[in-house]
């Protein structure tokens, strides 16, 4: 099992509280978050990745229990163990798309550990994605939205991190562009090692994912 | 966190350029004031050795030591010989060299002196001034010359010149006796280079005939060799120094002499004077330090303002690097890391570009001002300065790296 939880809510300082389905994804399988806004999706996500501290209710990545961690012990397994991709404005703007995608091996001995030859890893990527070496060597400015998506994939799975979360990945993207998109997702990611957790208000996106979680019981 | 830093800080060129630019040159003011305080200090202290005491009217120590050793200002009055020579019979005074100021040479000041001028007077500890070219003056008509007047006019040993009356440039000049110039000075980094040096019974023969400050009879109608030795000793003199056999006895012959009843004379120690005069130049020096120290302040300020002016615009940088792993503190270091890149690139810049400046300015300084630059790096004292300044820029940029340590820990990932 690569990701569980259970019984997770979150109480933001207004007093309004989030209660959260409980979710549990096995290596190779991808899973659609799906919910109207407010309703909470990105605070799951910030839950998920170790950036808010779980309030009550449990997560399990890996094996490691988030409760047991502090909080430098969470940025450790996020950057370990977990790729995030945004919505936009992916990349740092003065890096190249190269650099760029090798940005996540620095923070992470673990993944870089994984990665015998980071320019190898990152052309066989980004060729999966249909990225040239010229388009990997623009800065972000000189990048269509699509290809600056595909640097953040290539950043999100290089090093093989066992949990991908994408934040509304595609909503800046076309409907063919989109389907392209999650299919190149879904086909570079390691179904042995790696799961995916997409979250998105966008129901169409549903025939592309083995399960739908809805979000969006506010109490 | 260094690759990271630099390469934001290539994004950012133009601006923190500028900022760079406001801390090198006020780091390099800093350095360059400093220097040019010491050099001028050094030289004031070196400007004369191996004499006691400076004799002189009664009123102000240090301005009879700024006329007579720096060549600053005139003389306010003089003292008579008879009472120089009086005060000179004191056994506790070994030797005794009267000088006469008044006169001036294209802007270079005439000292009227004996031949045991530059056998006394010392420079720069014990140093005693040597002729590069020539000797001392024997005649009437024989002048010396120090080595930046050779430099500048272009004088040499047999070069005629004549003495205008008076230090204004617009002086009348004493154009019924030529002098010659019989010796050159070698340079010692003191005013002595600036100076003219004339015998006292030649200086007194070029002043014969005049009458309130003009010349009523010319020495052309005179026949100078007629004219009785005696006659040509000047009756009054401007200043004399004096070496005592002694040092033990350095207050009591003080005291003596500004108790002599018979003419209103003091005696000032040298190394006294001088300390005063610092006292004074201090206060100044203090104040353009103060200036300085502000206009570094700002340069800093401008650095952490254009630090956190950056700051909202790279939220979506930071959140990324949050997104892959970083801590708060590694955000955190990658600021302090650009402020301590931003900070040391200056005070390498501000070292170079004094040292590139002193470099250009050497011998202007001391042709100029008589001041001496070392043409140095760095000293451990300015390194020990500037690693203040280095440490104060990064306590300042503790403000945003604080910033973003705190909102990075607080807030989450969003789209």
């Amino acid at each position: 099992m690569i990701l569980e939880t259970h019984q997770l809510t979150y109480q933001y300082p207004s007093g309004k509280t989030l209660y959260f389905p409980d979710v549990q994804l096995r290596a190779g399988e991808k899973i659609l978050i799906i919910g109207p806004s407010g309703s909470g999706k990105s605070t799951f996500l910030n839950l998920l990745s170790g950036v808010l501290p779980n309030q009550d209710g449990s997560i399990r990545l890996n094996g490691h229990n988030y409760e047991a961690q502090t909080r430098q012990q969470l940025d450790q397994l996020r950057a370990d163990h977990v790729g995030i991709i945004f919505q936009s404005f992916n990349l740092i703007p003065y890096l190249s798309g190269f650099e760029n995608a090798k940005l996540s091996l620095r923070f992470s001995e673990e993944r870089r550990t994984n990665v015998s030859d980071i320019r190898a890893s990152i052309t066989r990527l980004a060729e999966g994605l249909g990225l040239t070496s010229e388009i990997l060597a623009k800065k972000p400015e000189a990048m269509s939205i699509g290809q600056q998506q595909r640097i953040a994939v290539i950043r999100a799975l290089l090093g093989k991190p066992a949990l991908i979360l994408a934040d509304e990945p595609t909503s800046a993207l076309d409907p063919v562009a989109t389907e392209q998109f999650m299919t190149e997702l879904a086909r570079s990611i390691d179904p042995s090692e790696q799961a995916v957790i997409v979250v998105s208000h966008n129901p169409i996106l549903t025939p592309l994912f083995d399960r739908v979680v809805q979000i969006g019981e506010a109490a | 966190m260094i690759s990271l830093a630099l390469a934001s800080i290539r994004a950012r060129l133009f601006p923190i350029l500028l900022v760079i630019l406001a801390l090198t040159s006020s780091m390099a003011l800093l350095l360059a004031v400093d220097r040019i305080k010491v050099a001028t200090q050094n030289g004031f202290n070196q400007s004369l050795s191996g004499v006691d005491l400076v004799l002189g009217p009664r009123g102000s120590g240090i301005e009879l030591m700024l006329y007579t050793v720096f060549h600053l200002g005139k003389p306010t009055n003089n003292i008579t010989a008879e009472t120089f020579k009086d005060i000179a019979q004191d056994p506790k005074i070994e030797w005794a060299v009267p000088i006469a100021l008044g006169d001036s040479h294209r802007g270079y000041r005439v000292i009227s002196t004996t031949n045991e001028y530059f056998e006394r007077i010392k420079f720069a500890g014990d140093q005693t001034l040597q002729f590069s070219e020539g000797v001392a003056f024997k005649e009437l008509n024989e002048v010396v010359i120090g080595s930046a007047v050779a430099d500048a006019l272009g004088y040499t040993v047999g070069t005629s010149m004549f003495v205008t009356h008076g230090s204004g440039a617009l002086g009348e000049l004493h154009d019924d006796f030529a002098f010659q110039v019989t010796g050159v000075l070698a340079p010692t980094g003191t005013p002595t280079d600036q100076a003219v040096f004339v015998s006292l019974e030649g200086y007194e023969l070029i002043h014969l005939g005049w009458t309130n400050g003009s010349q009523a009879i010319s020495l052309k109608s005179l026949d100078i060799l007629k004219i009785p030795k005696e006659r040509l000793y000047p009756q009054t003199i401007t200043a004399a120094y004096l070496g005592l056999s002694s040092r033990l006895g350095l207050f009591q012959v003080a005291r003596s002499i500004n108790e002599y009843s018979e003419e209103a004379v003091s005696a000032i120690i040298p190394g006294v004077a001088l300390t005063e005069l610092w006292s004074i130049v201090g206060s100044v020096d203090s104040a353009f330090k103060l200036l300085n120290w502000l206009i570094i302040g700002i340069g800093i300020i401008a650095m952490v303002t254009m630090t956190m002016t950056a700051l909202e615009s790279r939220t979506r940088e930071m959140t990324i690097l949050r997104a892959l792993g970083a801590t708060p503190l590694h955000l955190s270091s990658i600021i302090l890391a650009e402020i301590t890149l931003i900070s040391g690139v200056s005070v390498v810049l501000a070292v170079g570009l004094v040292r590139l400046l002193t470099w250009v300015s050497i011998d202007l300084m001391s042709e100029w001002a008589g001041i001496r630059i070392e043409l140095i790096w760095i000293t451990m004292n300015e390194l020990l300065v500037l690693g203040l300044i280095v440490l104060a820029g990064l306590i300042a940029s503790l403000i945003p790296a604080g910033m973003v340590y705190q909102r990075s820990l607080h807030q989450g990932f969003s789209s």
